[in-house]
């Protein structure tokens, strides 16, 4: 997230900018965020200051992508044994309360237990009273991604799957690196600065340097589950006394998130069941029935926390460092490290500050007040846009969510009105658009971009469908379109495997009938 | 430094909310609540729909109760169960969507290999819809 906002700073202020990525945008520790732009009363406790920057560029986020973002409205239930009584936590939302205007979000409301529970008839009979918070939702994958285009709009070249595999060096200067590229071919890029804005991976990349970023990695995991249980978000309190949330998204909901010191492979991150029912175990406190719901998959990721020794993981701050490594001998190699995706683009605009400095440019950045594309007026009413070209008013919906004011010129690309995914809902014409423009390679590229396969049937009736609406734009044989979409299937099964209940078996036993039956059919044509 | 600062304001600030407790008498806030939020279709479930939620989003989009019953408006059922009661909250700028005559939902409940209420489902889509 933060380099595609760097790469979209720079480019406004009139450099010339290129951006690799290893993965896909959005890949690594952004999609497995909790899809929040918090302000994050947590921090309360531990620095005000972080709590400030974290709302007052959330402020920004959410007047430049107005489009994307949405309210999450929070009940903080309160059990009688709980870490935080009733009035303590009234407390920290009163504090959090003077932050809220500066993300565009209302003060605090206190509730009984009765009052609640008819907000949210599903709390647990236990409950003292509750109160509310508000924070933004949003996708990251496209927050990431409206990033990138617009800096690509602004002259900068952006790639994907593109592995940075070596600094260039002239004596104690970087100037360049060589990167592994999609097709296998490897070439190589002359720079006055290099930025490192690697996430986790930071300190792997500051090595190539010859310098030493020092990080402390912390696993997040998150159940996802394919519909809204609550229009409320709820939190709780976990065993150990840490605050876990339920989220409210869009046609979704996310619980989470563990937060334990990762020493692992960052490449190959593994949901443990355990996990699974500490979320669970916490929950179900203040939500009894949250067992009774399927969930469709899980997310982890690693957070590139800064490096502090004694410290439980929940205590560790979410500050940032900006680095210039130029006294470790390595003039033009610049690092960013820590913070987190609420404050990622005031990160990117102080990583940007120390480039231009560096380079002697004078240009202020503009992107707190520009808005991302799609995001420049507001979008017409979903279900005119929908009887223009043919589809139902929650699939126009759905699509101005990820394309804002674009979405018409998305459903003129091609046959607009065929569905592919149906739980999102997408049409063929948004497929065919990420293909075609939005750098879109795998069937788990499309998952990001567009939302496939991210609904109850977890890509049961569509994975096939879109790897061959895909496949057509990019030249795929009939076996390379079957290859995708299995690949596709056993990534997936990796983050389903370990909340599988009754009923996500069934879906299970679907979707494997079903690639069965069309890949007969696939191999027979 | 930056923690003993915040702990000692946030203990100050404790101070004044229990004195302010004690001088001011509570009311309900729950109305309020309601209003801030109905415009972003943050709205609560009923009781009765809360209970049976767990039931109704069972659906695994096999498509038999497509089969067995109609479009409900311009949705086709499988939709119905997995697309719209997916609870959006912004529901209410697809009602036009789920406008129109009822299909035989029992005979398409009937179909269902899990057991979703597609009558049920057909309710709370609407009622959410209708905002």
């Amino acid at each position: 997230m933060t380099g595609a906002g760097i790469a979209r700073d720079l480019s406004l202020r009139g450099l010339s900018v290129l951006l690799l990525e290893k993965g896909d945008w959005g890949g690594g520790t952004t999609g497995s965020s909790s899809w929040m732009i918090h302000g994050g009363p947590r921090y309360l406790e531990f620095d005000w200051d972080t709590t400030r920057l974290s709302t007052q560029d959330a402020g920004y986020i959410v007047s430049i992508a107005k489009n994307m973002v949405y309210r999450v409205v929070f009940i903080i239930p309160v059990l009688p044994h709980d870490k935080n009584n009733i009035e303590r936590m009234e407390t920290a939302m009163e504090v959090y309360d003077r932050f809220q205007p500066l993300k565009h979000a209302h003060p605090h409301l206190r509730l009984t237990a009765d009052e609640a529970r008819q907000a949210e008839p599903g709390l647990s009979a236990d409950i003292i009273g509750a109160v509310t918070m508000e924070e933004w939702g949003v996708d990251p994958h496209r927050l990431v991604f409206a990033n990138v285009q617009d800096a690509v709009s602004h002259g900068a070249r952006a790639l994907n799957h593109t592995r940075v595999v070596h600094l260039l060096r002239d004596g104690g200067k970087v100037i360049g690196v060589r990167y592994h590229g999609p097709d296998g071919s490897m070439s190589e890029a002359r720079s006055r600065v290099v930025v490192n804005a690697a996430g986790p991976w930071v300190p792997e990349v500051s090595r190539m340097a010859g310098a030493s970023v020092h990080l402390r990695p912390a696993k997040g995991i998150h159940i996802v589950y394919p519909h809204r249980i609550s229009n409320f978000s709820i939190s709780a309190e976990s065993i150990d006394g840490r605050d876990l949330l339920l989220v409210s998204h869009a046609g979704f909901s996310l619980l989470g998130t563990t937060d334990d010191d990762f020493y692992g492979d960052l490449d190959s991150v593994d949901v443990l069941e355990d996990e699974v029912d500490y979320l669970l175990q916490a929950f179900e406190r203040v939500f009894p029935s949250i067992r009774d719901y399927r969930p469709v998959r899980t997310t982890t990721g690693v957070r590139p926390t800064l490096f502090k020794w004694r410290r439980y993981e929940d205590e560790l701050s979410r500050r940032y460092e900006v680095i210039d490594h130029a006294p470790d001998g390595a003039e033009g190699f610049v690092t960013i490290a820590g913070g987190k995706l609420s404050m990622y683009r005031l990160m990117a605009e102080e990583t940007a500050d120390v480039v231009c400095r560096k380079l002697g440019h004078q240009a202020p950045s503009v992107t707190a007040t520009r808005p991302l594309p799609g995001n420049e007026s507001d979008v017409e009413p979903p279900d005119e846009l929908g009887r223009r070209f043919g589809i139902t008013a929650l699939a126009a919906m759905k699509l101005q969510t990820r394309h804002g004011s674009n979405a018409a010129a998305v459903l003129n690309e091609s046959h607009a009105g065929r569905m592919v995914c149906r739980c999102e809902p997408i049409t063929e014409a948004e497929l065919v658009h990420a293909a075609r423009h939005e750098q879109v390679r795998t069937l788990a590229d499309a998952f990001r971009r567009v939302g496939l396969a991210a609904g109850p049937c977890a890509g049961a009736a569509c994975v096939l469908r879109a790897a061959g609406v895909i496949g057509n734009e990019l030249g795929w044989s009939a076996s390379q379109r079957f290859d995708a979409a299995h690949e596709f299937i056993r990534g997936a099964w990796l983050g389903r495997a370990p909340v599988l209940g009754h009923s996500g078996w069934a879906q299970e036993e679907l979707a494997i009938g079903s690639l069965r039956g069309l890949g007969n059919k696939l191999s027979r044509n | 430094m930056a923690r003993a600062d915040s702990l000692a304001k946030l203990a100050f600030a404790y101070g004044v909310h229990l004195t302010r407790r004690k001088l001011t008498r509570p009311h309900s806030q729950l109305a309020k609540l309601l209003d801030t939020y109905t415009q972003d279709g943050v709205r609560p479930l009923l009781p009765e729909e809360r209970a049976r939620h767990p039931n109704m989003i069972g659906c695994i989009n096999c498509g038999l109760c497509a089969l067995a019953a109609g479009r409900m408006g311009s949705v086709r059922l499988p939709d119905l169960a997995t697309s719209y009661m997916r609870l959006y909250a912004r529901l209410g700028a697809a009602a036009s969507d789920v406008d129109g005559e009822s299909p035989d939902l029992a005979a398409a409940a009937a179909a269902c290999p899990v057991g979703v209420p597609l009558d049920e489902v057909a309710a709370i889509v609407r009622r959410l819809a209708a905002g």
